[in-house]
């Protein structure tokens, strides 16, 4: 565990080191990057804004991405049910997956209004993708002997999605929340710049102030909350896995 | 939106491109850079016939959010299109920029609100309703300052886009005097709007403006880009139906007809007693001075600026 901890680290204190050198020395202009320490110190004068502003992007991206793990999810049972199903409604999932978000945000604040529900939307809307294509690769992948065994018993269709396919899929939905739980803070932070509070009002107010020490802050910050999301992610799957599954052993 | 134009996905689109612009052309033509699409407020620069003063100048248009002022610092275009405001905080950031021509005036930022409400004043738009504004800019932070915001809810800035004030009658927006409004009147909706300088912020908007380095490197070449504008704009203001024409062209979404009433409407903006007096494009260091100081007084810049290092009038 200390070594995983460790080993990210290092390329971390390094780039930033390089970064800090680079500013002081005057071979970056501190205008178009800022210095490390500039960022540390923006984060420290900011911090009651800041820890506010990752409150409510938090509450956003964590409400959006619970609602694709739970809709994607049900999504994909529902399109793993008949061949026929799955050609009529797939393509309207992968719709999901190609809209252009920062294209369609401001219609989500027409729809929704300026709040929390337009962060949430978007959110939702940038990450429900994922969890419905692995999923439903995971459900259609079941080992077919064990489909046969089940058939073979008399198991009905909902023991076997229960028991069977949908434990089986376990390993891909998580691989499908992990790509999610990012993209529902990108989802989030572009629903603030459109509907506002949070990081994505923070770094644009800070943008138009030409604060990019306070920009950097914020996507950091953005950042820290992606990467928190991806490890509750690893903590579940861990703990569900475990027991079973080569990935997590 | 031609709104302050430092906001977002525009600087991600044309940030790139850009500086692949810059990279692979090696001419000597000069770049100058626009943070907005070709409209009416660039008109006077389209007009230039630049190689009349010895120039190729290539004009690029922007975006919402082009960063303009750091493009010009960075030495990725000659000359860009920026606001007085702009500039003061950029050179407290060490960025040297320096204004030489300020087309608009007079600033026209101001806030449109439905006539049906019956305000009177740009305070009676702060006592109800919602406002849609860049919090991030001075003028905002003023109002903020002079009036509270505990009975408006203030949202972000929807750039140009109408949809949400045309659909609420409580609904205002920050906007430029000679865009939005327009727009508005044009899909039926009765507008009343208030000059942001009521509050006595009044920022040169749509400057022309150089790097230090290169002003001092080339007296002479930002001398005769400042002629070259000054006669575009003679130029625009006296006729400016055929640079529409080759405005709209490049920018399509915007008809002749709303090219022409913006044209006229802006040009009270431009052409002032002071410009009557000294020039199209004028600037005095009292104005600039009067900025600097709100600056400081808002707490963006910790230290003085010389006014006479913002601009030079050549």
């Amino acid at each position: 565990m200390k070594k995983t901890l460790l080993a990210p680290l290092i390329p971390f204190v390094l780039l930033t080191l390089i970064a800090e050198f680079l500013v002081r020395a005057g071979f970056v202009r501190a205008y178009l990057v800022p210095a490390p320490s500039a960022v540390l110190r923006a984060m420290i004068d900011s911090h009651a804004e800041l820890l506010q502003a990752l409150f409510a992007t938090s509450v956003g991206s964590l409400a959006g991405f619970v609602m694709s793990a739970l809709t994607g999810i049900a999504i994909a049972v529902l399109l793993s049910s008949s061949r026929g199903v799955q050609r009529a409604f797939y393509p309207y999932a992968i719709f999901f997956q190609t809209v252009p978000l920062i294209a369609v945000a401001p219609l989500l604040v027409i729809w929704f209004g300026f709040g929390i529900q337009t962060v949430i939307a978007s959110a939702f809307v940038a990450s429900v993708f994922p969890v419905i294509a692995n999923t439903l690769s995971g459900i259609l992948s079941t080992d077919p002997p064990l489909r046969d065994l089940f058939k073979l018993y008399g198991a009905s269709p909902l023991v076997t999605l229960f028991k069977l396919r949908l434990p089986a899929a376990l390993p891909q939905v998580f691989t499908g929340l992990r790509v999610s739980a990012g993209l529902a803070v990108i989802g989030a932070i572009v629903g603030e710049f459109i509907a506002g509070g949070g990081l994505g009002s923070v770094v644009e107010t800070a943008r138009t102030q030409q604060r990019i020490d306070k920009v950097f802050a914020a996507v950091l910050l953005a950042s820290v909350l992606g990467l928190a999301l991806f490890g509750l992610i690893n903590l579940l799957s861990h703990l569900t896995l475990r027991r079973w599954h080569a990935s997590e052993q | 939106m031609l709104l302050h134009r430092v906001q977002r996905r525009a600087f991600l689109k044309t940030a790139p491109a850009l500086a692949l612009l810059a990279a692979c052309s090696k001419s000597t033509t000069l770049k100058l850079a626009l943070n907005w699409k070709p409209e009416p407020e660039f008109g006077g620069f389209y007009a230039a016939t630049f190689s009349k003063h010895g120039l190729a100048v290539d004009i690029l248009p922007g975006g919402s959010g082009t960063p303009t002022v750091q493009m010009i610092g960075a030495g990725s275009v000659d000359f860009g299109i920026v606001s007085a405001d702009e500039i003061i905080l950029a050179r407290s950031h060490g960025n040297d920029v320096v204004a030489l021509f300020a087309v608009f005036q007079d600033s026209p930022t101001g806030i449109m609100a439905h006539a049906s409400r019956n305000l009177t004043s740009i305070g009676d738009v702060l006592m109800d309703g919602t406002l849609a504004l860049e919090s991030g800019l001075p003028f905002a932070r003023l109002l903020k300052r002079k009036f509270g915001f505990s009975h408006v809810k203030i949202v972000p800035s929807p750039g140009g886009d109408i949809t949400s004030f045309l659909h609420d009658e409580k609904f205002a927006q920050q906007c430029y005097l000679t865009s939005e409004p327009i727009a508005a009147r044009r899909k039926g909706a009765s507008v009343k709007v208030f000059a942001v300088s009521e509050i006595g912020y009044d920022p040169y908007t749509t400057v022309l403006a150089v790097s230090g380095e290169s002003l001092r490197k080339n007296p002479d070449r930002a001398k005769a880009m400042a002629a070259a504008v000054r006669e575009g704009w003679q130029s625009y203001l006296a006729d400016p139906k055929p640079v529409n024409q080759q405005m709209h062209q490049l920018n399509p979404t915007m008809d002749l007809d709303t090219f022409a009433e913006v044209a006229e409407v802006q040009s009270p903006f431009i052409e002032t007693d002071a410009t009557r007096r000294n020039g199209l494009g004028t600037m005095s260091r009292e104005r600039w001075e009067t900025l600097i100081a709100q600056f400081k007084e808002l707490g963006d810049i910790s230290q003085t600026i010389p006014a006479d290092e913002c601009f030079q009038v050549l």
